[in-house]
């Protein structure tokens, strides 16, 4: 429809070390804005999680405390900003490898839609699945049950990604009508969601009576907030900057 | 409409992805996992400080812990 209006300059593509480039730095720039968004909104819901460890312990002395919370503070911002870059860099391979077949007219476009799955698949099905929760709720016994769980629930996610854009190319190479496509797409994307939230066992921990329910819903907000801080940020950047780079090219 | 989209997809050249690319993606996932879940499996005594240190990133983006 709109084929005409397509930027001309689509005749090369990128290489993939610039592009990699631009990845991480967009990485770094979304693990600043989502650290900032840890720094001043997580963890003043996680604070109220850290005062009830606190009087559980009787209010007695913690003693050998490892590490101490101002340096705690630090390792949160650090520990943001490393998942992000991470996230860009992972996120530049597969760029990378399925840029041909994404949907979008324009790198701005495609970024967002690939940042648009990442978000789905590393923050929202997960917080579909088994929420995040603060400090004072885990039981150390089943932290092992957990992680299997979550990593279930990425794996899940993976695959319902892989699925979605499989059906996508085949009815499209069918010359079905695009509203059709993205009718079906959506269809399998709800059912696949709903089987791994159906199939995948629960968090085996129950809260205890003595956490607020507006703690948990506090902190699951504000973390859900931070991911989508991190890829909207992620998604805005590199969209940005890649597009740039495919135009020069 | 549809064989328009089809000229736009054909339009965008595949690229080459080098195999450092996914190797340098796994590697960043690997250090993902030293940061968020590894309790003393790989980095051993260092990997106390690393838990305590990274805590609330770990909390923070939905990762299980106790």
């Amino acid at each position: 429809m709109a084929a005409a209006l397509d930027s001309p300059r689509q005749g090369t593509a990128p290489r993939f070390a610039p592009l990699l480039g631009r990845f991480a730095l967009a990485g770094v720039a979304a693990g600043a804005a989502s650290g900032a968004w840890a720094l001043l909104v997580t963890e003043r819901a996680i604070a109220p999680a850290l005062a009830l460890e606190e009087s559980r312990a009787g209010g007695h002395e913690h003693g050998e405390e490892l590490v101490g919370r101002g340096t705690q503070l630090v390792g949160g911002f650090l520990g943001t900003v490393v998942a992000a870059v991470v996230f860009s860099v992972v996120v530049a391979a597969v760029y990378a490898g399925v840029r041909h077949r994404l949907p979008g007219r324009t790198d701005v476009g495609r970024v967002a839609v690939l940042t648009a799955v990442g978000f789905g698949v590393f923050a929202l099905l997960p917080a579909l699945k088994m929420p995040a929760n603060p400090p004072a709720v885990g039981d150390p016994d089943t932290v092992g049950t957990r992680t299997a769980i979550y990593v279930a629930v990425l794996g899940a996610g993976v695959v319902t990604a892989l699925l979605v854009s499989a059906l996508v190319g085949t009815l499209r190479a069918r010359g079905l009508h695009p509203s059709a496509v993205a009718t079906a797409a959506v269809l399998l994307a709800v059912a696949l969601v709903a089987a791994t939230v159906l199939l995948v066992p629960d968090n085996p921990d129950t809260i205890a009576a003595d956490v607020p329910a507006a703690v948990v819903w506090d902190f699951r907000l504000a973390s859900l907030g931070q991911l989508a801080v991190m890829w909207t940020t992620l998604g805005l950047t590199a969209g940005y900057l890649v597009d740039r780079l495919a135009r020069r090219s | 409409m549809t064989s328009a989209q089809q000229t736009t997809r054909t339009a965008v050249p595949r690229m080459a992805v080098p195999a450092y690319a996914w190797a340098l993606a796994l590697l960043a996932l690997f250090a993902l996992y030293l940061v968020a879940q590894d309790n003393g499996a790989v980095l051993a005594s260092a990997g106390d400080f690393a838990h305590e240190f990274f805590h609330d990133a770990r909390h923070s983006l939905g990762m299980p812990c106790h």
